[in-house]
Order: C-alpha cells, then sequence, then structure tokens
C-alpha cells in the first residue's frame, strides 16, 4: 500500500514538473514569435536583430555581450549568474508569500504593498540608527526583523477583512496595494534625511543602506561604507562582478522552513484544512478566521524578508517616489508560486528562473533594439497557461486515481462537483 | 386494435451509459404507454437519474436507441427534448432564486418581439394552467421567498407552459408533506387522465403502489424487470430492488433513557436569508440511551437548530446546556468536547475533500497529544489510528489512509464520517439526515451504529427529512415547523398522517413546558 | 462648480462603463478580474488609432479645417477600435475560463499582467519611450474637446449653468458612454438575451436544462464586458491623460470593479456609485485647483492635509465601502465556478 502511494506521488510530482515545463517552453516560444513578428513589421529591426533577439531569449543568461565585429557572444557568464541568484532572492521570498496564501485558498496579489511596507520600515532603521549605536550586524538583524514585521503587519489587512466581512482579499490586496505605495512615498518626502544628496546625479533615491548614519561636526551625514550590508560570504569571489550575497543562502534556508512548516506541524495543517474547506475546518473546531489572518501575516512576512533582503544588500537603490507604480517583485511572486505549484522547495527554482528572465530582459535592453518588457509578457503568458495546466493536470490524476474507487454510479458523479463549487462558492462570499 | 409501436409513446432501448470508471447504465430498456403513469424503481445510485438524464438529452448513451411513436429521434440536447414534448421536474430544482415565478416558468421558452420580453401573454397563460390545475403560485414572488413545495408547483408549471406531454418526475416527494405527497398524486393521476404520460422516478415503495400503473426496476446500472403494479405487491419490489429480503423496519430494543444530556431552553437562531429567527424560541431535552429525532419539512429550521447547538452559527437568544455547563456561547471546539456531529452535507462540513482519509479521520483530533508533539505532527500515530478506524467500520476506499477523500463513494465517505464521529465517544451525538443519498445496505449500517451508540448509553439527537426513517428509528419524535417545535409524538403512538398535519402546520400542540421536562 | 462636477464626470463616465463591463461578465458567471488589463490595452489601441489617424489626409486636413464633425467621428472611431480590439483580448479570458474551466482569478491576473508588458514592449518600439501620445505633440484637447468655438459661440458668450457645464469643454465620448450604459441596463433587464445571460450566472445547471448554451452566453457577457473596458480604458485615456497611453491606469480597473460591488451588480447603483467614486478620484487628481464655491480659492489645497492622503484617499474609500457593503451584496451565485456540461 504504501509503495503504491509513493510511486502515484512521485509521477504526480513527474507530471507538476511537466506541466511547468511545458508553460515555460510555451511562454518563451510566444515571446519570440512576438519578437519575430515585431521584428518583420518594423522598419529598423528585421531579420537579423529579431533573431538575435530570440537567442538571447532562450539563452541570454549565457551571454557575454558582443565581439568587435558586432557578433553575439556566448559563455559562462559569472557576472550573469551571480547578479541571477541576487535577483532570485527577493523573488522566492515573494514566491513562497503567494504559494503560502495559495494553500490556506487565499489569493495573495498584495505582496507588492507588503514588499514596500517592508522596504519603507527596512531602510528606516537601517538608515536611521547611528552606526556608532549599536554594531552593524545587530541593525541588519533589527532591520531585517522590522521589514518582515511591516510586511505581515501589512498582510494582516486584507486577512483580517477577508475573514471578519469576508470581503474579496484579492480587491482588498491592490487597495492596500495603492495605499502602501502612497505611504512609502508620504514617509520618505516627509523625512527628508533619508532622502540621497551625495550622489546627486539621481533625484528621488533613498541611501543604499551601505551609507551609515554618522556624525561629523556635530550634523548627521551619511558615509558611505560604515553603514549595514548582507555579508557576502565569499560568494562574490565564485561570481566576480555581480551583486550576489548570502541573502540567496538566508531565502532557502526560508523555504526549507516553510516547507516544514505547511507539511509537517499542526498549523500546516489547519492552514491547508481552512484553504481546502473553510465549512469543514470550522465544523472541525479550527479557528478559520485566525488561520485566515495568520496565513496572510506568513504572507506578508515573507514578502517583507524579500525586500528585506534585497535592500540590505548594500549596493541597491529605492525609488521613493513610487506612488504611481508598484514593485514587479510583488507581482513576480505570482508566476513563481504558480510555476512550482505552490511547493516551497520547488519556489527556489522557479524563483532563479524567474530572475534569470529578469537578466535576460537587461541583456535584450543592452545588446538589442528589442526592450525587457518582453520578459514580461513572457511571465504572463506563463501565468495564463498555469491557470489551466494545473488544472489538466489534476484531471489527469483525478481520472487515473477514481479507478479503483468503488462505482461511484448515478448521483455522486454529479453531486461531487456541484458540491465541491458550492463549498468553494460557500468560502467566497455569505 | 393498436399495434404495440403506436401504444409506446417513448421507447428507450437498450441504453448504456458510461462514467470513467462505472457504468451507470447497462443495456436498460423502457418503454412508456400513451397516458400511463410508469414508476422508475431503484435504489440510490441504480442509474435512475442518469436514465432520465438520457431522456432528457443532458447525457448521450454510448449505446442503444430512443424512439417516440415508433420514430427513431436523437435527443442532443434539453431543446430537443422539449420540441418532443418531454419536460422533467429535476430532484434538484432547476430555479433561478432571484428571477420571479414568471421569468422562471418562461426562461428558454420567452415570448419576444425584437428581442425584448412580451410578458402579457405569458402570465396569461401561466394563470389559466395554475387555474385548471388548482395550481396555485405568486407570479411576481422571487423563488427564494416561496417554500419547496411550492417550487415544485413551479417547476411544474414550467412543463405545462411549454406544453409537454411526457412528464418525468425525478423523486419528487422528498421535499412534500404526506398531504402535498397526495395532493401531487392527484394532480399525476388527472394529467395522466388527459392523456399525457408521465414517468416517475422514486424509491419509496408506498408511493409507487399507490399512483402508478406499472413499474420498471434499475439495480446497480441493470435493467431487472417491468411488472404491472397491480399484480405486485412492495415485498416482491423490494426484493427486486435490492436483490435481496431486506429488513424493512429497524430492529432495536425498547429504549431506555436517563439523565437529560442536552437542554436547550429558548433557542433563537437568525436566519441568513430573511429577516425573521430560523429557529425560534425552541426548548427540549435529549436525554441518555434515547434516539431523539427532529422531523419537518426541509428548511423549518432543523438547519439552522443544528448550526445553533454545534456552534456553527451565533444564536441570538436562549440557552443550550451539554452535561450540566452552558455552552451557549462556546466555541464550536469546546462544545466538541462533548458532543460529535455528524453533518448534513457531508461534502461542505464533514470532509476536506481534498485531503487524504487518515488527515480527515483526525479532523478534530490532530491537536491532541497522541497525533502531535510540540506543533509537529505524529505521522505514524495518525496512519495507524487511521487504519484501526478503517476496518473496524470497514470504510472501504481505493489505498487505504492515502487516499484522497474525493475519490471515494459517496457511501464511504460518509461511513467515514461515522466512523470518526461515533469513535470519539462522545456523550451526545448529533445526526443530521446520515442516510442522505445512500444504498440500502449502508443504510441498515448506519442505523444500527446510531442504535448502538444508544444502547451506549449516549444521547442521538437525529434530524431526518425521511419519514420512514423518523417512524422506525427514533425513540421520541419532536416536529419543527416554521422555526418553532409544534409537536411532540410517540413513534409507537403516532401514524405518519398525523406526523404529516404537524409538520405542514395544519396542528400543533401547547408546548409550553413540554418540551423541556422531556414527556 | 461647473469644474468640479466636469472633472466628477470625466472619471465617472469611465467607472461606469467599466463597471458595468464587470457586470455583464459576472451575471454570466465571469469573474472578470482582467477589466484593468483590458482598460490599458484598449488605451493604448485606441491612442495608438489616433496617432496613426493623424497621419492620414482626411483627418489631417480636417484639423486644419476646424472641421470638428470629422475630429468627432475620428474620437468615435478610436472608441470603436479600442472596443473591438477589448473584446478581442477579453477572449484569452473566456477561452480560459470556458472552454478550458481555468481559475478565473489567475487568469484574469494573468491578462492583468500581460497588457501593460505587451503594451510597453510595443510603445517602446514604436515611441522609442515610455509614453505612446498623440502624433506630433499635438493636444487632444485642441483635437477632440468639445467647446464654444465648435458651435460657432463666441467665447465670451455665457451659456449658464447648465450650458457652462455640459456643453462647453466637454467630450463626446462621455455622452457616448452614458447612452451606452442606458442601451446596455436595458438590454440586460428587458430582453430575452439579457434574461437568458443572468440565468447563466445565476444557475447555468438550470439554464442548460431549459436549452440555454451556457457556453455561447459566457462568451456573448466577457466579450461585451471585453468591449466595454477596451472602450472604457480609451476614454479615460482621452479625457484624463491628454490621449497618451503608459502601460498603466493606476487601478482604476479595480476600482470599477470595487464599483460594481458596491452598486451590487444593478445597473442604476452602479451610476450612482461611479459619480461617488468618480468624485473622490477627481480630489485626487486635482485637489490642488478644485474651486468649490467660485471665489477663486482653492479650498482643498490649502487645507492642512499633505497631497498625500488626496492621493490615497480613493483607494481607503473603496476599502472602507467594501468593508460596510459586503455583509449586505449578493454576487451572482455561480460567478467564479468553471460550468462542465459533462457533470451536472
Amino acid at each position: 500500500m504504501k509503495e503504491q502511494g509513493r510511486t502515484l506521488l512521485q509521477k504526480d510530482g513527474t507530471k507538476t514538473v511537466l506541466a511547468s515545463l511545458l508553460s515555460i517552453v510555451i511562454g518563451l516560444a510566444v515571446g519570440s514569435i512576438l519578437v519575430l513578428l515585431v521584428g518583420l513589421f518594423s522598419d529598423n529591426l528585421g531579420l537579423t536583430s529579431a533573431w538575435e533577439g530570440i537567442r538571447l531569449i532562450f539563452f541570454g543568461i549565457l551571454s557575454t555581450g558582443r565581439n568587435a565585429s558586432g557578433g553575439l557572444t556566448w559563455g559562462f557568464n559569472p557576472q550573469n549568474i551571480g547578479n541571477m541568484l541576487f535577483r532570485a532572492t527577493p523573488l522566492i521570498l515573494t514566491g513562497l508569500s503567494v504559494s503560502v496564501a495559495f494553500k490556506t485558498g487565499l489569493f495573495n496579489i498584495g505582496a507588492p504593498g507588503q514588499y514596500l511596507m517592508s522596504t519603507m520600515v527596512t531602510l528606516a532603521i537601517a538608515l536611521g540608527i547611528p552606526v556608532s549605536a549599536l554594531p552593524s550586524p545587530v541593525i541588519w538583524l533589527l532591520a531585517f526583523l522590522g521589514g518582515m514585521l511591516a510586511g505581515a503587519l501589512w498582510g494582516c489587512i486584507p486577512g483580517i477583512v477577508k475573514a471578519m466581512l469576508n470581503i474579496n482579499e484579492v480587491l482588498a490586496c491592490i487597495m492596500t496595494n495603492w495605499i502602501a505605495a502612497n505611504l512609502v512615498t508620504w514617509f520618505f518626502d516627509a523625512n527628508k534625511i533619508f532622502q540621497n544628496t551625495v550622489e546627486n546625479t539621481k533625484s528621488s533615491y533613498v541611501y543604499k543602506t551601505a551609507y551609515g548614519r554618522t556624525m561629523v561636526d556635530g550634523a548627521w551625514t551619511y558615509v558611505d561604507g560604515s553603514g549595514v550590508q548582507t555579508a557576502k560570504l565569499g560568494l562574490d569571489k565564485i561570481f566576480p562582478g555581480s551583486q550576489v550575497n548570502a541573502g540567496i543562502l538566508v531565502a532557502i534556508l526560508i523555504a526549507i522552513g516553510v516547507y516544514i512548516l505547511m507539511t509537517k506541524t499542526t498549523l500546516g495543517y489547519q492552514l491547508k484544512a481552512c484553504g481546502s474547506n473553510r465549512h469543514a475546518a470550522r465544523y472541525a473546531g479550527i479557528n478559520d478566521k485566525r488561520n485566515i489572518v495568520l496565513s496572510m501575516a506568513i504572507a506578508g512576512a515573507l514578502s517583507g524578508a524579500g525586500a528585506a533582503l534585497y535592500y540590505l544588500a548594500g549596493n541597491t537603490e529605492f525609488f521613493w517616489q513610487t506612488y504611481q507604480s508598484l514593485p514587479a517583485t510583488g507581482f513576480n511572486g505570482i508566476p513563481v508560486a504558480l510555476l512550482a505549484a505552490n511547493n516551497p522547495i520547488g519556489v527556489i527554482f522557479t524563483g532563479c528562473f524567474m530572475s534569470m528572465l529578469n537578466i535576460v530582459g537587461l541583456q535584450l535592453t543592452k545588446l538589442t533594439a528589442y526592450n525587457e518588457y518582453i520578459t514580461d509578457v513572457i511571465i504572463s503568458v506563463i501565468v495564463y497557461l498555469s491557470a489551466f495546466s494545473l488544472l489538466i493536470k489534476t484531471l489527469l490524476t483525478a481520472r487515473k486515481k477514481d479507478k479503483p474507487a468503488e462505482a461511484v454510479p448515478d448521483g455522486p458523479a454529479e453531486e461531487n462537483t456541484v458540491k465541491k463549487a458550492s463549498v468553494e462558492k460557500g468560502g467566497e462570499r455569505e | 386494435m393498436r399495434t404495440m409501436e403506436s401504444e409506446n409513446i417513448i421507447e428507450m432501448l437498450h441504453i448504456t451509459k458510461e462514467f470513467p470508471g462505472i457504468i451507470a447504465n447497462d443495456d436498460i430498456t423502457l418503454q412508456l404507454r400513451r397516458g400511463e403513469i410508469h414508476a422508475l424503481l431503484g435504489e440510490n445510485g441504480a442509474g435512475k437519474s442518469t436514465l432520465m438524464s438520457v431522456l432528457f438529452g443532458l447525457y448521450q448513451p454510448e449505446k442503444g436507441i430512443i424512439k417516440k411513436n415508433g420514430q427513431e429521434v436523437k435527443i442532443n440536447d434539453p431543446n430537443d427534448a422539449t420540441a418532443l414534448g418531454i419536460g422533467m421536474v429535476h430532484q434538484h430544482f432547476k430555479l433561478i432564486e432571484v428571477f420571479t415565478v414568471l421569468d422562471n416558468i418562461i426562461l428558454g421558452a420567452e415570448t419576444t418581439r425584437v428581442g425584448f420580453l412580451q410578458k402579457k401573454a405569458a402570465r396569461a397563460k401561466v394563470e389559466a394552467l395554475s387555474e385548471r390545475y388548482g395550481l396555485k403560485v405568486d407570479l411576481d414572488a422571487k423563488v427564494e421567498d416561496i417554500t419547496v413545495g411550492m417550487q415544485q408547483r413551479v417547476e411544474i408549471l414550467k412543463m405545462l407552459y411549454r406544453d409537454n406531454e411526457i412528464l418525468i418526475f425525478d423523486e419528487p416527494t422528498a421535499v412534500l408533506t404526506p398531504q402535498e405527497i397526495d395532493e401531487l398524486m392527484g394532480t399525476m393521476k388527472e394529467f395522466a387522465k388527459e392523456g399525457k404520460s408521465i414517468l416517475f422516478i422514486s424509491h419509496k415503495l408506498n408511493e409507487i403502489m399507490a399512483v402508478s400503473d406499472r413499474v420498471t426496476v434499475l439495480r446497480k446500472g441493470k435493467y431487472i424487470g417491468t411488472v404491472d403494479t397491480k399484480d405486485t405487491d412492495k415485498h416482491s419490489l423490494s426484493n427486486m430492488m435490492v436483490g435481496r429480503p431486506v429488513q424493512l423496519e429497524v430492529t432495536k430494543a425498547p429504549a431506555q433513557p436517563g439523565a437529560p444530556v442536552l437542554e436547550v431552553h429558548d433557542l433563537c437562531v437568525p436566519s441568513r436569508s430573511h429577516k425573521k429567527n430560523a429557529v425560534n424560541h425552541v426548548s427540549f431535552q435529549a436525554r441518555a440511551g434515547e434516539i431523539l429525532c427532529i422531523a419537518g419539512i426541509d428548511g423549518n429550521g432543523q438547519t439552522e437548530l443544528v448550526y445553533g447547538l454545534t456552534g456553527l452559527e451565533k444564536s441570538s437568544g436562549g440557552t443550550v446546556t451539554l452535561c450540566g455547563e452552558d455552552i451557549s456561547h462556546a466555541s464550536i471546539k469546546h462544545r466538541g468536547a462533548n458532543m460529535s456531529h455528524i453533518p448534513e452535507d457531508r461534502h461542505k462540513h464533514g470532509l476536506v475533500l481534498d485531503f487524504t482519509l487518515e488527515q480527515n479521520l483526525v479532523l478534530q483530533r490532530f491537536n491532541e497529544k497522541q497525533f502531535q508533539t510540540r506543533g509537529f505532527i505524529n505521522q505514524g500515530a495518525v496512519r495507524e489510528y487511521a487504519g484501526q478506524l478503517i476496518e473496524q467500520y470497514d470504510v472501504r476506499s481505493g489505498q487505504g489512509p492515502v487516499t484522497v477523500a474525493r475519490s471515494m463513494s459517496g457511501g464511504n465517505q460518509q461511513k467515514a464520517i461515522i466512523a470518526r464521529e461515533v469513535d470519539r465517544e462522545k456523550p451526545l451525538i448529533v445526526a443530521v439526515q446520515p442516510t442522505r443519498g445512500l444504498d440500502v445496505g449502508a443504510i441498515e449500517y448506519i442505523h444500527g451504529q446510531l442504535v448502538a451508540e444508544r444502547d451506549k448509553g449516549h444521547a442521538v439527537l437525529l434530524v431526518s427529512l425521511e419519514l420512514d426513517e423518523v417512524m422506525s428509528l427514533s425513540d421520541r419524535i419532536l416536529v419543527m415547523y416554521e422555526g418553532e417545535i409544534v409537536g411532540e409524538l410517540d413513534p409507537k403512538q403516532t401514524t405518519v398522517q398525523e406526523l404529516g398535519l404537524y409538520m405542514a402546520g395544519a396542528k400543533r400542540m401547547d408546548m409550553s413546558g413540554k418540551g423541556e421536562k422531556g414527556a | 462648480m461647473t469644474f468640479l462636477i466636469q472633472q466628477t464626470l470625466l472619471y465617472a463616465v469611465p467607472l461606469m462603463i467599466v463597471a458595468l463591463a464587470g457586470v455583464f461578465a459576472e451575471r454570466s458567471g465571469i469573474i472578470n478580474l482582467a477589466l484593468e488589463g483590458i482598460m490599458i490595452f484598449g488605451a493604448f489601441v485606441g491612442v495608438l488609432f489616433v496617432n496613426v489617424m493623424q497621419g492620414v489626409a482626411l483627418f489631417h486636413d480636417a484639423f486644419a479645417a476646424r472641421n470638428w464633425m470629422t475630429l468627432q467621428g475620428l474620437e468615435l472611431l478610436a472608441m470603436l477600435a479600442a472596443g473591438v480590439l477589448g473584446a478581442v483580448f477579453s477572449l484569452l479570458l473566456s477561452f480560459a475560463s470556458v472552454n478550458l474551466k481555468a481559475d478565473q482569478t489567475i487568469g484574469g491576473t494573468a491578462l492583468n499582467l500581460m497588457a501593460p508588458a505587451l503594451v510597453l514592449f510595443l510603445i517602446r518600439i514604436i515611441a522609442n519611450q515610455n509614453t505612446l501620445g498623440m502624433a506630433d505633440g499635438s493636444d487632444a484637447a485642441s483635437w477632440f474637446m468639445i467647446k464654444k468655438s465648435t458651435f460657432g459661440i463666441d467665447r465670451q458668450t455665457d451659456l449658464g449653468f447648465l450650458g457652462e457645464t455640459f456643453i462647453n469643454r466637454v467630450y463626446l465620448a462621455t455622452y457616448v458612454c452614458i447612452l451606452l450604459f442606458a442601451i446596455l441596463s436595458i438590454l440586460l433587464y428587458k430582453t430575452r438575451f439579457g434574461l437568458r445571460l443572468r440565468s447563466c450566472g445565476e444557475n447555468p445547471q438550470a439554464a442548460d436544462s431549459l436549452g440555454i448554451n451556457v457556453y455561447k452566453m459566457r462568451y456573448a457577457g466577457t466579450t461585451i464586458s471585453g468591449a466595454l473596458a477596451g472602450m472604457g480604458g480609451f476614454v479615460y485615456a482621452l479625457t484624463t491623460a491628454n490621449c497618451a497611453s503608459t502601460g498603466d491606469v493606476a487601478g482604476f480597473g479595480f476600482l470599477a470593479l470595487a464599483v460594481m460591488i458596491f452598486g451590487n451588480w444593478k445597473p442604476l447603483n452602479i451610476a450612482g456609485a461611479a459619480l461617488l467614486f468618480g468624485l473622490f478620484k477627481c480630489i485626487a487628481a486635482s485637489y490642488a485647483s478644485i474651486d468649490i464655491n467660485g471665489d477663486g480659492v482653492c479650498m482643498l489645497a490649502n487645507a492642512p492635509i499633505s497631497s498625500h492622503v488626496y492621493r490615497m484617499l480613493p483607494y481607503i474609500i473603496t476599502l472602507v465601502v467594501l468593508a460596510f457593503t459586503s455583509k449586505k451584496s449578493r454576487a451572482p451565485k455561480a460567478e467564479g465556478i468553471p460550468y462542465d456540461k459533462g457533470q451536472r
């Protein structure tokens, strides 16, 4: 019996991976077709540049630039790989955020807002505490935890209105996203000390955390190199020229932690019970409202951790006049989670894939007349496919599993689906 | 003299319909004569509804043909069925709740002028029909505001409005009082007299004996036979239906009621669909060692009463005392300490369908010491416990403890719930329609379990819509009507007819103080 | 006051028409979360259409000759183009939700991600920057706005309050949208099509048993929804963003969804709700120049409230309004549930 279960599980896992790979291939293909079409119809692009674009879409991570004669060159590019790992860090965490909420039956499209709130608090702590007051690892830790807490609190808001008032969490999340975008702008507008005036080539940026708050001649100023930054742990030696740091290891550890939480603990059991059937969970005495809020809080904390790790790197800067736009990293947590079928371990890999696309986009912009938005198109195609690739997969497995079960004549076939629908519905609005 | 062909208005010949993994209809032949009432008898899951869905164009059969008046016809969708004059009252009414009665009747057969609805003529036609057959309805009321019996009239009017001559009634009596059932039988006979042909689907032998001319019996998707009603009796029909002699009565020793376990005083529970209380000042006691049954027509507050007792809904007044402790405002979990609950809707409340069987079997107990250590689930203990329950209660599934609940049959899903709830060994067990939609074997089993619970000295609170079940299983009956308890009856002394009068609100006792003493 | 009303209408009308777009989809049983994305796409299509047509001699000369009728025709054509392509874009959602029984929330989100990505990708290639506006930097107001001069009335003439508010400095698109809104509301309630569409969102099993093709109805609902949202997107860009497309409508599509819920999926309530939300959106956008009582003092700008608060206002109000109405609101019963013919 045990053996049987395990092989089936493996098959199920294989199918998930296959479905995800298929989505990726189709997504890349659609991107290529678009590039081709634009190349064909545009006067200044042409077929050659389209072919370059397509090659970059698939293998951009291995691109090393152009040679003297203008041809694309290829090879192992440690800078690209390192940057991919660096950019994967926040993506893995927002991906985890979305997937934890998904397991509880919630669609956390509020990751951008949680990410922003965490950014604000992380930067405020990291830049606000004078370097002389505390050792920098302590400041780093405080900023990291502060960011997570801010994300958690911001995630709670849609959680609470969903649990108490049964407001569609998607709408609530969208609204809190835009409120966050305005709040953050307001905060940095009001607290001028954080605005970067040293590197005055750019406006509306906050100091990098590598700048430490220091008292010089009786006035607070920011001094480069005295602030906090995530340890590199030698990763910069492996990937020279890249931004990579130990944040990626933290993200992987958190992913493993989330995996254990969801599969091995009573809390995970409760969250999943609420997610798959809120009514049954309530019936069994599980506090569904508390779990919904808790799940959104965990999701928010994870998004928050993503922002904290990104901005504590020391060499990233934050554009604070952000009230008109939301960070893409938040939204991209959705495809990361969907591609991984909400499996926390899978999220590590899909997060890396998404950041690879990111790098590819930059290469496209740098090396061709195309631009990075093509990768967003690819991502959206992947999300679109995952809306039903999951379903196709379940249909395949469901049929296999149904056969050995006893005859389910007449009613049940109907009853099952109708009931399922009504239950899910019931969970939504009541 | 007429030939066989013209005598049969509808013939379904050698119909086979398969679903993934099962054959719902296996070579079934059914012949409906003009102007007859033809009963289709079979247990839940015998394939009756599937066969009727084939006739109504909802399913396409793999094999077999359908003839009308001797001519082969293709019925690809309900439009074809309507064009052939076939109409159907579905078991679960196909009504749009937020639409008015009139809109529901005309939907799909609207009269229009350049696309705009013309309701005047339709209204006149419906009014004439309802006058002629005594089917009184308020055409401007919304369907959600009218009673279930009234909704059934709307369904019948839908068929008449479309001038159907072949009428299918799918389990039409399940939601009616005995008196309403009599009325329906009368209406059906009148239709038959006018030359309409009727297919009457049921598993209730009394009704079939009372109204039908002929009976076709199905069992497990197979055709068993067709007999003239006047040449048969209940026992031989039930043998045909189940395939073995059936115990029509539940055997149980007389109850030996002990001290009250559950005391309900003046309980009120608000309604979700309207402003009034769904449960209105209800008081009663349930004692150890008895099966107390709440009878009534669906929608008279039984569901809300159970929600109020189990904590799924907040009560708006009154007290609930369980084992001497006031639990009126206690959490669901707290109430669960002394109460187990077999819920009305096994898919909505009873199971997490995407969880495995073993996960479902510890739904309330995962937090107990034996199943967890410091927040980590003790997987081995869960597996062992599940195996034990599966064996003891004979829950069958594809892969044992790791079977996904969704893939189990309805009967075994219900068995799993019963196993879980009975094994919690609580002084009070609340069972709401525990046998709904199950076959005779499963019903017998569940009845046996409930009697055993009673004999262990637990209090059993049974909510049932099935009159036969109420009469045979309970030791004491409370009848609910419009949110109130209107009568307390002794099943040994009352009749189904009397029970029906209480259920319909035609008769009521003065219940002040009576229920509480437990008479 | 005239300014306030005109500004409010500028926001309320697209909100209203996009909320109605939501109604058509949801009443047929499909949750259209993609309104935002379709708006972005529609805005792009409309703007691109105008941009290209400006180069066509007919319109070029019409502008030079102050031939207002032709220019209004161009505006209508652009609305039509945005509507048609919005409908085409929404087919992605209908196909996924109806034929493939996909999760409509995820499907809608995909479209919301796809629209800005696609639009920005193309804008960057066409315009070599992140904004696509009218050709040669021309101004939407001078091309399309209806003014006193349009009717040959002298600028100094006072048309009275009503005239100044509803005839001077307005867009034809606004009135076309209001007219469409009325026609479609009637369609929804008074016709066979409307009755059948609504039945599919409430109880598709019942509709199917009465011979109504649920799939077709859902396609119809979503397609109308897409057309309206696309058109609404362009109208929004035309009237509030000087006919420019930036791959963003700042959550406007989601505000429309909130308006729809607040209006309880009923057109009349939605019209009211849209006016209310339009007012807040108008305050957020132009609090600095709103002169309520006409004394030349801009009260809101002078009030000691941060501009950030005004900008946040629409979103906060939405959340609060949802909190208060959610208990009473009644969504179409079957929305969001894929309908499977094989399993009834």
